[in-house]
């Protein structure tokens, strides 16, 4: 093998080919560049990521959820967009998430899903918070921090089944909605100011988009989905942290996979919260 | 192990290599957090503050890729990974991405443009 991982370097006398290669190696290896011979670089036995096998997956098997999680979103902004100038527009995120629990006939949009987000990104804070204790291999403190995280992912499930409910509750389906306003209900939507009282009479509801609904469901339960088997995997990793796996093993790299994965399911709902809620 | 190893014959297994993680510390992560946190309110006062507008919708989507660097970049550990590692995972995220988003809004737009005007 060293005889093929070598058979370049008959034309290091060629000195622009030692310069190509010294600019390869710095490019390649990140971390003591300036030490490392250019003949090693091509000799082979080194992680040209500096990455381990198994985070190395974790980062292409996110890049590609990422790429899952885009086209329903990107799906969702041009069937959003092919509705401006309808006669049954596009519901008024406001008009339709603006419960809170036991503030009941109160307009308060946004709030509820504000709750959640500072919910994901503080069971964010904990698990990345795990991960810097596994680097100083503290088995205590990675495992206070991972039944924190699961914990916050266990709140997130329980706003988003809430959330659910009160979709469903009113008149969201995946194949039908209710979410449009008859011109004097929307003239009255509009002047609502935020705690007012709100109440909707039958009469004042028109089938909305079916995407809108549809799409809800897709996207937040695919979402919740994720959230869902973060935490199964969260507290078997806890499990195993317990169990002093980790400490025997002598690192807490599997707590780090973890963590990239905890951190996606925070990322993608940055965007559902931005698009779904915001826009 | 140690990502500074010289290279020695048969050292370097790639099924089990494991570079040696080291502590940053918690002072960036808990700025992150506060960042992302105060993101997120300013996000709701504009939401109330400002009517609906292209632009505040700008604002929106701007606030979430600002969020989403720090997410990737900080708490996913990313900035401080190798340079490959850090473009591999970037650059088709942005390239395809952009196109995307640019090709299917539009398309949504004509379609709207067909259908109702």
């Amino acid at each position: 093998m060293a005889l093929f991982r070598n058979c370049l370097d008959f034309l290091d006398f060629i000195p622009l080919f030692r310069k190509v290669k010294s600019k390869l190696a710095t490019l390649i290896l990140m971390s003591n560049s300036a030490t490392v011979s250019s003949s090693s670089i091509w000799a082979g036995g080194r992680s040209p990521f500096n990455v381990s096998y198994g985070k190395l997956m974790m980062w292409i098997f996110l890049l590609s959820d990422a790429f899952t999680f885009s086209s329903l979103l990107v799906g969702y902004g041009a069937i959003r967009f092919s509705y401006a100038g309808s006669s049954t527009p596009w519901p008024e995120p406001a008009n339709v998430f603006n419960h809170f629990p036991f503030m009941h006939g109160m307009h308060l949009p946004l709030l509820f899903v504000s709750l959640m987000t500072f919910i994901l990104i503080f069971s964010s804070v904990t698990m990345v918070l795990a991960v810097e204790a596994g680097h100083r291999n503290s088995k205590k403190e990675v495992s206070n921090y991972m039944i924190l995280t699961i914990l916050g992912g266990l709140a997130f499930l329980g706003c988003q089944a809430w959330e659910w409910t009160q979709f469903i509750h009113e008149g969201g389906r995946l194949s039908h909605n209710n979410f449009g306003l008859t011109s004097e209900a929307l003239a009255k939507a509009n002047a609502l100011g935020f705690g007012d009282h709100v109440h909707w009479e039958a009469a004042d509801r028109v089938p909305g988009p079916v995407p809108f609904a549809s799409l809800f469901f897709i996207v937040t339960g695919f979402h919740g989905f994720h959230v869902l088997s973060g935490v199964v995997i969260n507290i078997i990793i806890w499990l195993n942290v317990v169990r002093g796996t980790y400490e025997r093993r002598g690192h807490y790299e599997m707590v780090e996979k973890v963590g990239l994965y905890w951190h996606f399911v925070d990322l993608v709902w940055v965007f559902v919260f931005t698009f779904y809620y915001l826009i | 192990m140690s990502n500074h190893h010289t290279h020695v014959e048969g050292e370097y297994i790639p099924e089990t290599y494991i570079p040696h993680a080291e502590s940053h510390g918690t002072k960036s992560l808990w700025r992150t957090f506060w960042l992302l946190l105060a993101i997120t309110i300013v996000d709701f006062i504009i939401y109330f503050v400002a009517p609906a507008s292209l632009f505040r919708n700008i604002v929106f989507v701007a606030f979430g890729i600002v969020k989403a660097v720090f997410i990737v970049g900080i708490f996913m550990h990313l900035n401080y990974e190798a340079k490959f590692l850090r473009y591999m995972i970037i650059l088709p995220a942005i390239v395809f991405l952009s196109y995307l988003v640019w090709l299917l809004l539009l398309e949504g737009n004509y379609v709207s443009i067909a259908k109702y005007f």
